[in-house]
């Protein structure tokens, strides 16, 4: 198993070599340096005088990056200065700046050495800020919670997303609206569960046998108070809150409320409360060793089912909570074999791949329809759905994630089958197809190929530009600043190909460029809404390219081969990393990338089987521990 | 209101929805000439912010002549109807919207700092922080004196997946009004939604004796969710604790509602389809945004509002009006002709809806001023060339005189660099809300009253 992972970092350090050595030409052309010392050449330059000796601005060091051996200890600072070189913070705008490629190589050299930090036990679990139920998992909750599936969130104002995602606490922010829209839903929620006597019974099971007897109506109405709001809360009530509810009935029978009236006010308190609508770890002193104290059984429970199920918990797991039985490692991953077995796994799918792939953003997708006739909303749906199956397909069956990449078989319904050019599929149903040879996993799907186009065209940029961000986590930086007008200097020439060449003689813009072209070149073929094409317009598309580090392709299949090939590591880890922050709901920082290196390890020991990828996660520390927030 | 001529979509929703009455406190329709004389004096003052994306084609914007009688440009001529009502002003600056050291993001800076006059703090989710916007300020100052403090409209919804624009979280790409600085204040982009948040109650008259009760439990239940909140408080962390005092603004801001006893209003029919939810046509959906501000207006339901006509970067193609380009691809021009050609479209296509807007402002009598009179509505980007992707010489107009504080019918200079927030300042002032300064004010937009 050992020597598995080193030959996996090996790869990676070749790679990363690789991509340097591409660098290094546009860099120094005429002088082959190490990587070390070109960097330590740059951030002298640029960077030493403000950051170095005793009192560097801003508490920063630069020049431990290139003098130590571990970073260890500055592991934050490596955070901060990362950072400020990718958004072109450093150096401040009214100081020399480094050439495009100068930066770049310095960011690769930086990103290496991250790849081989050890963390040790040195790394702490993170804080998550708190978090607000987003739409969906609104709508969820309450389903569960009533049995009535009501969507009321579907008119809550959309949910601003983080980190590529919606559910990061930090932008679930709570705007006035919302909360009036919070308290309309609850008092609508009450009087549909007051209506229904399926979802009366379910939320209020004790029934008072003797309807006379003040002192069981009494004790029944404190046990559903509890009930209900145990599960609302989804934790275990303490006797001071059960006695506020029973307070608060009191009070509303006193001012002679009718019986649905003191049970509507119940609900509608319950379901306003801070403690449903945000998913609460308590932040007290007292229970922290060191800032980090180890999350209770039902806060795992809800960390569990919101990030597998987007939603609460269900009875087995609260169960398991209150009987202390959740939080060991083998209880937590059979937990997630049952959980993704679950329907409710379906969430996954919608909230997680939807957001990672992008699937949610095709709604609003709308390719010219004179030239492209063909396309209307029915298809725009086929393509999403396909995607979704995939996705589903390696989740259901616990395949190895490598096949979204890879596998020569997907999923159409009549419609996509002619838009794909395959015969003999009828009907809306969707069926499992073979298309090898023409076709080979997400890269080819309508889906994917649609979202990084252009109304009009396709834009090589953007494709290359969404596998280097989704599916490498190598996210090009943003151009930098001042970057000439195209055209300013007379309008390129020739085919789309020939113009982005073109455009790229400039060697601070061929640093990201070449990467992002190369990619998006190869997928050439399949036109602006994922048709195959040989030809745009009366030019014949050229499919081949070469990758940095000198890899030569020839067409889509070719192109994905290579990442098959040579980028798995590169892939799991940027697939650990989005499910990760969607685990978490927050941004990933540097100190993680030990968990994550560590999940991408159980990948390649567990022929990168799906369930590997949730299980290394739930039991990670970020999921597991919470650090004080104080 | 009735359904205007120029809005083929009233009436064809007329037939489909429900006529309702909302309660209209100017007595406009039933005062004799004495009442309404007495009306003009309490006429509130209104204010609006509309927000559009990507900058505009400055050439075709900027009018050729400045001072009264100004030549309309070529973008601009839509208003021709409410050129007296006008006031475009040249030369404001954002310069929070810059990069400041900050790197690219421009147009999610542009969105975020156009109402705040802030640098946003570069996160893509960790610690959002921008600042108080103009709007919310009011809304904070005088907004009591409505049942809503301040509506937030728009026309599309946040981005659903993905990076927004460059490390900047999506939040600072689909929100122009925050409450505070960590605050966004979401807007609403459904009309049936805003139409029943804003006239739910129905006629005045309909007002039923069970409400007496149905208040008093509503109190029971604030009151325990904001002891809920105060409870909770101690056992959280700071950044906790901020998210648990936006849940506290929230039930305040209701129990303030709940408490503000306006004089009673009278009911006035308004043939005003209700909205059956978000139109497929974005030009009615943007006409519809609209109609429901003017309502709000007109009702007194509210005094200050933000729209965004799109979020920030957006990309839409706008095929209606023959441009089946993305806006956000087409901005970035390169002086390409063609492109321009496109973009000016898009320019003029909302300029047209602006135009729709303050027409129907302008229809609307309130004593022997109009509804647009009395409001001061601020259309403008926070990018000036969507090429340059500067923030300098915006394009920016203003319409309605804040009541006769304004002298409009010009086109205005100022000098380069002057803060947009100045603009505001002294907005603020005509709406009698006290603030020491708005962002990078650094005083009041001088000769707007000559």
């Amino acid at each position: 198993m050992f020597g598995l992972t080193r030959l996996l970092g090996c790869a990676l350090t070749f790679y990363a070599a690789n991509f340097f050595a591409s660098t290094q030409v546009f860099a120094q052309p005429s002088t082959r340096e190490s990587a070390a010392e070109l960097t330590k050449k740059t951030l002298t330059k640029y960077c030493n005088d403000c950051h170095s000796g005793d009192k560097p601005e801003g508490g920063i060091r630069i020049d431990f990056l290139t003098a130590e051996t571990q970073l260890g200890s500055r592991i934050d600072q490596v955070d901060k200065i990362l950072l400020a070189l990718k958004d072109q913070q450093m150096p401040p705008a009214d100081a020399d700046q480094p050439e495009g490629a100068e930066r770049v190589q310095v960011i690769e050299w930086i990103e290496q050495r991250l790849q081989e930090f050890d963390c040790g036990n040195a790394s702490r679990p993170g804080r998550v800020t708190m978090r607000r139920l987003n739409r969906n998992e609104y709508n969820n909750t309450v389903n569960d919670l009533i049995g009535l599936d009501l969507k009321l969130a579907d008119d809550f104002p959309s949910d601003d997303v983080g980190n590529g995602f919606d559910n990061v606490g930090d932008v679930l922010t709570l705007s006035p609206i919302l909360m009036e829209k919070y308290l309309a839903a609850a008092k609508q929620i009450a009087i549909e569960v007051i209506k229904n006597p399926e979802a009366s019974k379910l939320v209020f099971p004790a029934q008072s046998n003797d309807p006379n007897d003040l002192d069981e109506a009494v004790a029944v109405a404190r046990e559903n108070a509890t009930h209900f709001a145990s599960r609302a809360f989804r934790r275990s009530l303490n006797a001071e809150e059960s006695e506020r509810f029973l307070d608060l009935m009191k009070a509303t029978w006193e001012a002679n409320a009718s019986k649905d009236e003191i049970m509507q006010t119940l609900i509608t308190v319950v379901l306003a409360s801070p403690h449903f609508i945000y998913r609460i770890e308590d932040d007290d002193p007292k229970d922290f060793v060191d800032g980090i104290r180890p999350l209770n059984d039902f806060e795992l429970a809800s960390r569990l089912s919101y990030f597998l199920w987007s939603s609460m918990p269900d009875e087995r797991l609260f169960d398991l909570a209150r009987t202390g039985k959740l939080h060991t490692p083998e209880q937590l991953s059979s937990e997630v074999d049952r959980m993704l077995a679950d329907s409710k796994s379906k969430a996954l799918v919608d909230n997680f791949a939807g957001q990672w792939l992008q699937l949610r953003d095709l709604e609003a997708l709308s390719p010219d329809p004179i030239k492209f006739a063909s396309f209307d909303a029915k298809l725009r749906q086929s393509m999403r759905r396909e995607t979704e199956l995939l996705f589903s397909s390696i989740l259901n069956e616990n395949k190895s994630v490598l096949e979204l990449l890879s596998t020569d078989s997907t999923y159409v319904d009549e419609r996509l089958a002619k838009h794909y050019g395959i015969d003999g599929i009828y009907g809306d149903g969707f069926q499992k197809v073979d298309v090898r040879g023409k076709r080979r996993g997400v890269l080819m799907h309508g889906s994917i190929l649609l979202l990084t186009s252009n109304p009009t065209r396709t834009s090589p940029v953007k494709r290359g530009k969404w596998v280097l961000e989704n599916l490498l986590a190598e996210p090009p930086p943003p151009p930098p600043p001042n970057v000439p007008e195209l055209g300013a200097d007379g309008e390129a020439l020739g085919t789309l190909r020939q113009q982005m060449e073109q455009h790229r003689a400039n060697p601070n813009c061929a640093v990201c460029h070449v990467k992002m072209d190369a990619v998006g070149f190869g997928l050439e073929n399949f036109d602006a809404i994922g048709s195959w094409r040989v030809a745009d317009g009366r030019e014949t598309i050229d499919p081949s390219g070469v990758l940095p580090g000198g890899r030569t392709f020839n067409g889509p299949l070719d192109l994905v081969q290579i990442l098959v090939d040579d980028k798995k590591a590169e892939f799991c880890r940027c697939m650990s990393m989005k499910m990760l922050t969607y685990a978490l709901g927050r941004g990933l920082g540097v100190a993680d990338r030990c968990t994550v290196s560590s999940i991408v390890n159980n990948l390649a020991k567990n022929e990168y089987r799906f369930s590997t990828l949730i299980k290394s996660i739930v039991t990670s520390p970020p999921f597991t521990l919470q650090e004080s927030g104080r | 209101m009735s359904s205007s001529i120029n809005n083929p979509l009233s009436r064809r929703t007329l037939l489909r929805g429900l006529g309702v009455s909302l309660a209209l406190p100017w007595l406009e329709a039933t005062s004799s000439i004495a009442k309404a004389a007495t009306v003009v004096a309490h006429s509130p003052t209104r204010m609006a912010f509309i927000f559009v994306p990507n900058g505009v084609v400055m050439p075709n914007w900027v009018p050729k002549t400045e001072g009264f009688g100004f030549q309309l440009s070529r973008t601009l001529a839509p208003l021709a109807p409410v050129q007296d009502e006008l006031l475009v002003i040249s030369g404001l600056t954002h310069d929070k919207g810059r990069a400041n050291g900050d790197g690219p993001g421009d147009h999610a800076r542009s969105a975020s700092v156009f109402l705040t006059g802030s640098q946003p703090r570069k996160t893509d989710g960790e610690k959002i922080r921008s600042g108080t916007s103009v709007d919310q300020v009011a809304a904070q100052a005088v907004g009591q004196r409505t049942r809503f403090s301040s509506l937030e409209l728009g026309v599309d919804a946040g981005r659903m997946a993905g990076n927004c624009d460059s490390g900047y979280s999506c939040a600072y790409s689909s929100n122009i009004s925050w409450s505070s600085e960590s605050t966004p204040v979401g807007k609403e982009v459904n009309p049936r939604l805003v139409f029943e948040r804003l006239f739910a109650g129905g006629k005045a008259s309909e007002v039923d004796k069970g409400q007496q009760q149905r208040e008093a439990l509503q109190k029971s239940v604030l009151d325990f969710i904001a002891d809920d909140a105060k409870r909770l408080q101690s056992k959280l962390g700071r950044n906790d604790n901020r998210k648990l005092d936006e849940y506290m603004n929230g039930v305040r801001e209701i129990e303030r509602r709940i408490g503000t006893k306006t004089a009673k209003p009278t009911d006035i029919d308004v043939d005003y389809a209700i909205p059956d939810g978000i139109p497929g046509d974005y030009q009615d959906h943007m006409r519809m945004m609209c109609d429901l501000m003017v309502l709000a207006f007109q009702t007194d339901s509210t005094r200050i509002a933000t729209m965004m006509f799109a979020n920030a970067g957006d990309n839409k193609n706008y095929r209606k009006i023959g441009v089946p380009d993305g806006h956000h691809d087409l901005s970035h021009h390169g002086e390409n002709a063609e492109k321009l050609e496109k973009l000016s479209k898009i320019n003029y296509f909302q300029v047209q809806q602006l135009s729709y807007l303050l027409q129907k402002m302008k229809s609307i009598r309130e004593g022997d001023r109009t509804l647009l009179d009395n409001s001061m509505i601020v259309y403008g980007s926070g990018i000036s060339d969507g090429n340059r992707h500067n923030h300098d010489n915006l394009p920016i107009l203003l319409a309605g005189s804040g009541g006769g504080t304004i002298e409009t019918g010009r086109h205005v200079r100022y000098d380069l660099e002057t803060p947009v927030c100045n603009l505001f300042m002294s907005m603020l002032d005509r709406m009698g809300v006290d603030a020491p300064y708005i962002g990078d004010s650094t005083g009041r937009l001088p000769g707007l009253t000559l």
